[in-house]
């Protein structure tokens, strides 16, 4: 495998819950390589969700080792674990979570000011990156001007900005039809094509079908691995 | 020669009771002078027009007791001294001027029926021209400072109100907006806006009147450690804060319409669009 | 973009919400200021008329100038207290009401001041008023009065008024007297509905019909060293008089008369803030729940706890301080619209003040606002900062 990005030994995540734990994902062991493709796939509440917050550094396993690069994940500071999602990692959600009163323009910039990059360098990423998805044209709008498919774009540019080694996105398409889904399934591949490691968690077969790697989980075990 | 009253150089010797020789006559004193002074019930004293103790007559304390609180007098010690007119005017009187041709300040009357105040004061006046009789009640009223002090608490009171009315406008806007949604689907299938609008006027209501009497239930807390606190801060019986039933009524009735309203004009606002824009995340 | 610029951004999102928190704190803030002018307004002001006056001790026979009591013998004790080395000045003063008569309607009630003044050290002595037309009254004849009573009895320089004084309290039929009017003059301690005129002592006592005693309602003293020594002085020399400087009365003042006033400041200052505190805690909290999901996703993208933070302690700063800068303007509107209703009351000088701007209390408003910005911030900050990130994300996904 390519240089490892995450390691993931044995990790597991239970919550606690009035009726009982819930042991949403027992027991993985996985890696992501620089560059990989991965789809996670599995019936709803199977742990897919926790596993990518994990990899994300969101959440922290209950048991188990999470190293990012190298770094156990859950010796960090909360500050640090920030400032790794801030700067390595990327993230899409399935409601695009755009601040509505903001440009599109100004969403792409958050993780640019919040790492303290300069405001020239700042404006030429922004200019790379919205033309990077096709949004060029749009960079004064807000999220309420914009349709489904263009607020997910411009929610990729944002999780591009500080240029992460990996690219987490939970349910991408979930909102958007099967057309604008496709659009957005044919930029995931072309951020991936240019070196960014990606890992999905959907439901849409034919965005897990352009994956190298399906991860099949069920009852928060993974279940198979299915290499392409 | 004008009577003084309650300015009275107060020249003390507490003279040992072995020494009385006949019985002096009986004084009552203020609680507050007997703690400033040390006396007590049985001490003899003596009292004067200046320090200089003209004119002193020996008194038996008889007695302490709790001034009448006087709001205009508020912070001022009440150093006070009661005694039967005659001994006062005893005490008082310049030499050489007989006795009977004293003045006094006040009659105080007290009447079998109180509703006759008035019908009295009116015949006393018509009766005995040079003397002036009013009820009670209209000496309070008179009394200029507090007319104006019920300005001042009345215009800070509509300030606070106001300020109130702009908050409770802000939050009743921002608890709409949560509703959003629901009010958008139920507009979506059919429901017509001043159904909606009737629906969140009632809820206003209730709110506000479960807000006004929780706020009442404060007040009451309130009332009772503001008057103690000012009580023991100036050592005095008056009451401060008094909430009555007039007061909670208006309490009341500014707050429950000033509540369901602002729910009401915040409703209205959002219901001005569309269910499809309210709905639209 | 700053935490600043962000919360700017997040306010305006919400254009009525934003402006209706704004106004709710000037409303607020408005009050708070004038409750801080209050607390020491009455005393600075009582203060600066008292040094202005010219009089730096005031002897009386009660422990409050004008509170009751006369000083007997009153012009052998202003000899004497004229006589003292540290007093440069002392002048009797006299007080009566008079009934002035006038042809277009009932008389007018006013306030005699007679003073007669003493100096071993030909000192000029300064009346209780000040001539602003004319000239001072100086022989038993004559007499200066105020514009109010020149605008209603039709009276200028020159002109003979009627009058009739009571200077002992008895009902007495005394025949009237004519005085000449001298000159116009300003009484500053006169009450604001209260009607003054001045003269000389002799000028009174014939207003009275002659009938007044030697007694002084006020001795007004300037000492020639430092009051209090001086004051320490005249308390030697007739020790059954009480005598006190300026910083002494408005001490007592302060504890009797003032005393409403400081209280009632220091409650209202302490409800207006807690009230804005918990109305500004109200608004951000119900703000920040709604738009949980937005923090969680950017926490998730990289936005550290003391950034979500800081947004959040910068938006209350916003409120505040945009409804801060406000209350100002509105505050001093505020005062004015208050001072005239207080100078209402019967027996406040004209001249006195209840609201006075002092750097001191608008440092304290300040200070009090700042602190409320950081207060109500406190607990919607604590929400943002203990966030659970992959919990908020998911029931943003299930909502």
């Amino acid at each position: 495998m390519a240089d490892v990005i995450v390691d993931a030994r044995a990790v597991s995540r239970t919550f606690a819950m009035p009726a009982g734990p819930v042991h949403a994902v027992r027991d993985v062991t996985l890696q992501i390589g620089a560059g990989d493709h991965v789809a996670v796939r599995g019936p709803s509440g199977c742990g897919k969700s926790t596993l990518l917050h994990m990899l994300g550094c969101v959440d922290a396993p209950s048991s188990g080792t999470l190293l990012f690069d190298g770094k156990d994940v859950s010796r960090l500071s909360d500050s640090k674990r920030s400032a790794l999602r801030l700067t390595r990692i990327g993230f899409i959600f399935q409601r695009f979570f755009l601040l509505p009163m903001l440009t599109a323009a100004e969403n792409v910039e958050l993780p640019l000011s919040e790492a303290g990059a300069a405001k020239r360098d700042r404006q030429e990423r922004i200019k790379e990156l919205l033309d990077y998805v096709g949004l060029s044209p749009r960079a004064d709008h807000r999220p309420s001007q914009l349709s489904g498919g263009e607020m997910q774009r411009v929610a990729i540019a944002r999780a591009l900005a500080n240029r992460p080694q990996l690219l987490l996105a939970d349910e991408p398409t979930g909102e958007l039809d099967e057309a604008t889904g496709a659009q957005i399934a044919s930029l995931l591949d072309r951020v991936n094509a240019d070196g960014t490691a990606l890992v999905i968690v959907t439901h849409d077969s034919t965005l897990a079908d352009r994956a190298a790697r399906v991860l099949m989980m069920r009852d928060g075990r993974l279940e198979r691995e299915i290499r392409r | 020669m004008i009577l003084r009253q309650l300015v009275l150089m107060l020249a003390v010797t507490v003279a040992s009771a072995a020494h009385a020789q006949e019985s002096p006559p009986d004084i009552l004193i203020s609680r507050q002078l007997a703690n400033e002074r040390g006396l007590s019930v049985g001490s003899i004293v003596q009292l004067a027009t200046d320090a200089a103790g003209t004119g002193a007559r020996r008194f038996r304390i008889a007695g302490i007791y709790e001034p009448t609180p006087d709001p205009a007098r508020l912070g001022a010690v009440p150093r006070e001294v009661r005694m039967h007119l005659p001994d006062l005017l005893d005490v008082t009187r310049t030499p050489g001027v007989p006795a009977g041709t004293e003045y006094i300040a006040n009659i105080n009357v007290a009447l079998a029926d109180p509703k006759d105040a008035a019908a009295f004061s009116r015949d006393v006046n018509a009766r005995m021209p040079g003397v002036i009789a009013r009820p009670s009640g209209e000496a309070a009223g008179s009394a200029g400072p507090f007319r104006v002090l019920e300005r001042f608490h009345l215009a800070i009171a509509i300030v606070t109100i106001v300020a109130s009315t702009v908050f409770l406008l802000a939050l009743t806007i921002m608890l709409v907006d949560e509703r959003r949604e629901t009010v958008g689907i139920l507009r979506l299938i059919g429901l017509p806006a001043r159904r909606v609008l009737m629906q969140v006027f009632i809820e206003g209501v209730i709110v506000a009147g479960a807000g006004a009497a929780f706020g009442l239930v404060l007040a009451l807390l309130s009332e009772g450690l503001i008057n103690a606190f000012f009580q023991w801060r100036y050592d005095t019986a008056l009451i401060f804060v008094r909430i009555t039933r007039d007061v909670a009524l208006t309490s009341a009735g500014i707050a429950i319409p000033l509540g369901a309203s602002a729910t009401v004009l915040a409703s209205w606002a959002l219901l001005r669009r569309s269910g499809l824009r309210l709905v639209r995340r | 973009m700053n935490a600043l610029r962000f919360a700017w951004r997040s306010l305006v999102r919400q254009p009525a919400r934003a402006t209706l928190g704004v106004l709710g704190v000037a409303a607020v803030g408005a009050l708070l200021l004038d409750m801080l002018l209050l607390s020491q307004g009455l005393v600075v002001s009582m203060r600066d008329l008292l040094e202005r006056s010219g009089w730096d001790i005031r002897v009386s026979a009660s422990e409050l100038p004008g509170r009751g009591g006369r000083v007997s013998s009153a012009t052998r004790t202003a000899e004497r207290i004229a006589a003292l080395p540290s007093v440069k000045a002392a002048l009797l003063v006299r007080i009566a009401n008079a009934d002035i008569e006038r042809s277009n309607g009932s008389p007018i009630t006013a306030v005699f001041q007679g003073v007669s003044g003493r100096s071993t050290r030909a000192e000029p002595i300064t009346p209780p008023w000040t001539v602003v037309r004319g000239r001072d009254a100086r022989g038993p004849g004559e007499v200066v009065i105020d514009t109010a009573i020149a605008s209603a009895a039709n009276l200028e320089i020159g002109s003979t008024i009627t009058l009739r004084a009571n200077c002992v309290g008895d009902r007495e039929a005394l025949p009237p007297a004519r005085l000449s009017v001298v000159g116009i003059a300003d009484f500053p301690f006169a009450g604001t509905n209260e009607d003054a005129m001045g003269g000389s002592l002799d000028a009174l006592k014939a207003a009275c019909g002659g009938n007044v005693g030697d007694e002084a309602d006020l001795l007004l003293v300037t000492s020639a060293t430092e009051p209090n020594q001086t004051a320490a002085a005249i308390r030697a020399a007739v020790p059954h008089l009480y005598a006190l400087t300026n910083a002494d009365v408005v001490g007592r003042l302060q504890q009797t008369g003032f005393t409403y006033f400081r209280q009632i400041s220091t409650v209202l200052t302490t409800v207006t803030v807690s009230f804005a505190v918990l109305l500004i805690t109200v608004l951000l909290t119900v703000s920040v729940n709604q738009r949980l999901g937005e923090i969680a996703a950017l926490r998730a993208l990289g936005f550290s706890r003391s950034r979500v933070v800081a947004d959040v302690l910068s938006e209350s700063s916003l409120i505040v301080g945009l409804g801060g800068l406000l209350s100002l303007p509105l505050g001093v509107l505020l005062a004015a619209g208050l001072d005239r209703i207080l100078k209402g009351m019967p027996g406040i000088p004209a001249e006195l003040h209840f609201f006075v701007f002092e750097r001191t209390a608008l440092a304290l408003h300040v200070g009090l606002l700042a602190a409320t910005a950081v207060i109500a911030a406190l607990y919607p900050m604590r929400i943002v900062s203990t966030l659970p990130i992959a919990a908020t994300l998911r029931d943003e996904v299930i909502g």
